[in-house]
């Protein structure tokens, strides 16, 4: 008994340190939130959202606070978090998944490396979906095969799935689209697709879901990250007839499988980054922010950092070649 | 159908909602005085709150808010010369020009009427054209949209002033213009045009900085130089010709403030065409509105027309910025895309849907305009005088203030230092065109147009080929555009007669 | 009269030579690319020569060169007019290097006190409280508010 005793007040006062350290340092302090984009676009709402009930999980209830740092595609923020932000545990940043592409292909004014960052993960995880009109003919990739006049496809520009996705499609599954880009966002390609000025649009699964819900568009191909609704269409990469078309797919969507990531500055302090990487694990499971987040639309999947570096990894890695070859087809845009 | 458009009334007048647009309408109130507190930011910034809300409250606090964001912003213009919403920078030229004259109340008067008459006629168009917009919106396509453009560019005749060597600088000024706007990444070709390395410039100049240092820097300068109040050396009684002048100003021309407030609608019906575009060209028709050379030559000196014309617009195309979004789920503005979040966070899905199953909260969204922008001008109405007496203050006072106003302004488009440098550099170029005569406008006419231009040109031009030029409304418009370009020389010999047989 | 028109021709020269900058980048891009700069760089070209010309050899009729625009007082003195206009100028870059030397939120009430002290010579208690009250605006709504990301000053950097 009094062992138990003993053991119990032994535990606890090997315990208390990790907390009231805790406690402690985070107490009255305010946890910055760096948001590559100006507010109201996807990583911005995200981020706002995390940002209310994040303090629940942070020992010491910080306030977290939004700061938007737009520009170059969230390059500029994500060259503040590596090289001017402080790293002590009170900033942390969310940029374009993508940016690691803009990494491998060594774009003009990249200063940062992905590996360095002391990372937290990512929040959410997308699909890329090439969707047509309803009202076409065209249900499979059969049907897009067999098409006799070219598919148009609205596109924003370069940099943006939107472009960049079929593209790849276009030169390296064979299919016979035509692109137009020059639509100044998204929303108005989809307001194209109803004018039937423009056939179909490919992009984020997330951003076209309320127009395939509408049945104004349909989803025929996708990227491999699954989803239960468009797990039976085709693969994109499965479609390439090319191993090199197939390898260049596979780098754009691997990082979608991290579509909102969250970073620290590298050098962040390890008990620190424990902290915050807790507390976001246990935020994307808080039953309040999952139901406010299904009602905006906002899917949440938690990937923790290790997976994160290993995504990272598996683009970083591909070799010089590779990097030149996909610039060719994918240039990094605003 | 009509009951849906009475119920709509019921519900906003209804206490919670009638209080909580209020609140709605006292922060849009600061936001749009403020030079870069733009409306969007904080729409953005609010969708957090309306939450808890029930779809009628959310819309009646962000439409409250919103819709008296272009009222206010004029006022920041009249006053001092900076804009206080991107906007709202066409009231500057005569309303700030009426504010140096002893004018500032009469001319706050007008931008607050105007106002007033094109939100009301916005939400008018919001209500009937509900039946018919969708085919409405749906046959201005890229063809469409680049020949609006070019209508709008051609403009810029009508904005540089008389005689030859006007025009020459006007369409200088334009072309000027409509370069600045191909500094980013092209959409075609992925290329970065003239960014000079700097990860600022990819995405393009940005709207704001560029106003407020083409605009604000002379008019500072200015009030340096003159070493006196704005309203320069008038004692304190004639700061009269107040608030009712203004007002009746607006029904004197009231079939101007119509036109202009269609303009606005218009304009804002069309996804893309964005919000700085309407308040130039009905400035641009109201100087055509202009009988003879003496006038012309009157604005951008303060002729109140130069106020009223920009004063309605932007206020009326927030109504028409609001049919493209509720009926299609695709933002008619800036503001609008964020809006669209508000729909998403109270589970509604815009489209068809809101014409028939949530036809009720669409009405209540016109009526929230319509109360909104009454509440704000009546309750402006009385203190306007007020305010009009700070253009009585000392300018050594005034100019540290408008500086820091102009700064930080510029400063929240990109929360970036290079805001600071465009901002600058834009001052010197405005300064340097008022120096040499070169009109202002059409740069900025140029400016907003450019990347319109040049996106729907090659969006029709792959997608159609040629024959996108045989289109029936494009037909039209290249007509229009012929008719507005010209215009200013038609008048020209009919006023040349008179002086000849006055003179020969 | 003489010293407006060295100006004007200053103002078209560097429109020409902006002209010319267009268009010799758009060499370098694909046609789609460089359709556009071209088709605005080739008027705006001649149009800024012809503006050249007619603003050093010829002269101006009073009733053109009236844009559609304010025009700068003329009621003060020239010598006057050109100190106060070197005075603002000098001032406004100064706030820039201000705001680059300490940071915005500093920067700014600073520099509503030594210009309300300094150029308007007005006295302590209003430029005192502008100062404040201009600080309280910078922190409260900017800072505490909206959270805006003001980079450090240079000095500030330098110790750190």
């Amino acid at each position: 008994m009094v062992l138990m005793q003993a053991l119990f007040f032994f535990l606890v006062l090997l315990w208390s340190p990790i907390v009231t350290y805790g406690a402690s340092y985070y107490e009255g302090k305010t946890v910055t939130v760096v948001v590559g984009y100006k507010p109201g676009g996807g990583y911005d709402r995200y981020a706002r959202l995390l940002a209310r009930y994040l303090p629940k999980y942070i020992p010491g209830n910080p306030t977290v606070v939004i700061q938007n740092m737009p520009g170059a595609n969230s390059i500029i923020s994500a060259n503040h978090l590596y090289s001017v932000a402080k790293p002590d545990g009170l900033t942390v940043g969310t940029f374009n998944n993508g940016l690691v592409i803009a990494q491998l292909t060594k774009v003009e004014g990249v200063r940062y490396d992905l590996t360095k960052f002391a990372w937290i993960g990512s929040v959410a995880s997308d699909a890329a979906v090439l969707t047509v009109r309803t009202d076409l003919p065209y249900k499979s990739v059969e049907d897009l095969r067999k098409a006799k006049e070219p598919i148009i496809i609205g596109a924003t520009g370069p940099g943006s799935s939107t472009y960049d996705f079929p593209t790849l499609l276009k030169e390296f599954a064979g299919l016979n689209f035509k692109l137009v880009p020059g639509y100044s966002s998204s929303s108005d390609i989809m307001l194209a697709v109803e004018r039937k000025e423009v056939d179909g649009r490919g992009g984020s699964y997330a951003s076209i879901l309320p127009f395939i819900d509408r049945r104004l568009v349909q989803p025929l191909i996708r990227t491999r990250v699954q989803f239960p609704e468009i797990e039976k269409l085709p693969v994109d990469e499965d479609l390439a007839t090319s191993a090199k078309g197939r390898a260049i797919m596979a780098v754009r969507s691997t990082p979608e499988s991290i579509y909102r990531p969250y970073a620290a500055p590298p050098g962040t302090p390890d008990d620190r980054m424990k902290i915050l990487r807790d507390a976001f694990a246990r935020v994307t499971k808080d039953k309040e922010l999952l139901a406010e987040a299904k009602k905006t639309k906002l899917p949440i999947d938690y990937v923790a950092a290790e997976e994160a570096l290993k995504v990272l990894q598996e683009v970083l890695n591909q070799p010089q070649e590779m990097a030149q070859e996909i610039t060719k087809y994918i240039k990094f845009g605003d | 159908m009509l009951d849906a458009f009475i119920q709509g009334l019921f519900v906003v007048l209804q206490w919670q909602t009638f209080l909580v647009m209020l609140l709605g309408i006292f922060l849009g109130f600061w936001v749009g005085l403020l030079p870069g507190l733009g409306g969007a930011t904080t729409l953005a910034l609010m969708l957090p709150f309306i939450y808890k809300m029930t779809p009628v409250e959310a819309f009646a606090f962000l439409l409250g808010m919103h819709a008296v964001v272009a009222t206010t912003g004029d006022i920041t213009s009249v006053l001092f010369g900076v804009p206080g919403e991107g906007t709202t920078a066409a009231t500057i030229l005569d309303g700030h020009a009426m504010a140096k004259k002893g004018e500032a109340g009469r001319a706050l008067g007008a931008a607050l009427m105007s106002s007033l008459v094109g939100a009301l006629i916005g939400a008018f168009a919001l209500a009937l054209s509900i039946p018919i917009v969708r085919p409405l919106v749906l046959t201005f396509g890229a063809p469409e949209l680049f020949m609006l453009a070019v209508v709008g560019i051609a403009f810029i005749s009508s904005l540089s002033g008389q005689g030859g060597r006007a025009l020459v600088r006007g369409i200088l000024a334009g072309l000027l213009g409509l370069l600045f706007a191909m500094v980013g990444e092209d959409p075609q070709g992925g290329v970065q045009r003239f960014t000079f390395g700097q990860l600022y410039l990819w995405g393009g100049l940005d709207l704001v900085p560029v106003l407020v240092g083409l605009f604000a820097i002379p008019e500072i300068v200015d009030l340096a130089v003159r070493g006196t109040a704005i309203a320069g050396e008038l004692p304190q009684e004639k700061l009269g010709r107040g608030v009712w002048e203004g007002v009746k100003d607006t029904f004197r021309h009231f079939w101007l403030t119509v036109r202009c407030s269609l303009i606005g609608t218009f304009i804002g019906i069309m996804p893309g065409l964005g919000g700085g575009v309407a308040q130039w060209i009905s400035y641009g028709h109201a100087v055509q509105s202009a009988r003879d050379q003496e006038e012309r030559r009157g604005f951008g000196k303060g002729d109140v027309r130069g106020v009223l014309g920009p004063g309605a617009a932007n206020n009326s195309k927030e109504g028409g910025a609001l049919i493209p979004t509720i009926a299609f789920g695709v933002p008619g503005s800036s503001a609008m895309a964020i809006l669209l979040g508000a729909f998403f966070l109270q589970g509604i899905m815009p489209g068809p849907d809101m014409l028939d199953k949530y036809l009720v909260l669409t009405f209540s969204m016109v009526w929230t305009l319509v109360v909104a922008n009454i509440i704000t001008v009546a309750a402006s109405l009385f203190f306007l005088n007020q305010l009009a007496k700070l253009t009585l203050v000392r300018g050594s006072i005034l100019i540290p203030l408008i500086l820091l106003l102009a700064f930080i302004g510029s400063y929240t488009s990109n929360n970036h230092l290079g805001d600071l440098v465009v901002f600058l550099f834009f001052g010197f170029t405005g300064y340097l065109m008022i120096r040499c005569g070169w009109p202002r406008a059409p740069l900025v006419l140029g400016f907003v147009l450019g990347k319109i231009a040049e996106n729907n040109f090659y969006i029709s031009t792959i997608r159609y080929g040629p024959s996108w030029l045989m289109r029936p409304v494009v037909l039209v418009l290249i007509l229009a555009t012929v008719i507005v370009m010209i215009y200013p020389f038609i008048q020209l010999p009919r006023r040349r007669a008179p002086a000849e047989a006055a003179t020969g | 009269m003489k010293a407006t028109m060295n100006l004007r021709f200053f103002l078209a020269l560097a429109a020409t030579l902006v002209a010319s900058y267009a268009l010799y980048a758009s060499m370098y891009w694909p046609f789609r690319t460089a359709l556009f700069p071209r088709i605005i760089g080739v008027p705006l070209l001649i149009l800024a020569l012809v503006e050249m010309a007619l603003s050093a050899f010829g002269t101006e009729r009073q009733q053109e060169g009236h844009a559609v625009d304010f025009e700068l007082t003329t009621s003060v003195d020239t010598a006057v007019a050109r100190r106060r206009t070197r005075a603002i100028v000098a001032w406004t870059l100064g706030f820039l290097a201000l705001i680059l030397l300490i940071g915005f939120p500093l920067a700014v009430p600073l520099f509503v006190f030594l210009y309300l002290k300094v150029a308007g010579g007005e006295g302590w208690v209003l430029t005192l409280s502008l100062a404040a009250l201009s600080w309280l605006f910078m922190k409260g709504l900017f800072d505490r508010l909206l959270h805006l990301p003001f980079p450090e000053g240079w000095i500030f950097s330098l110790w750190s």
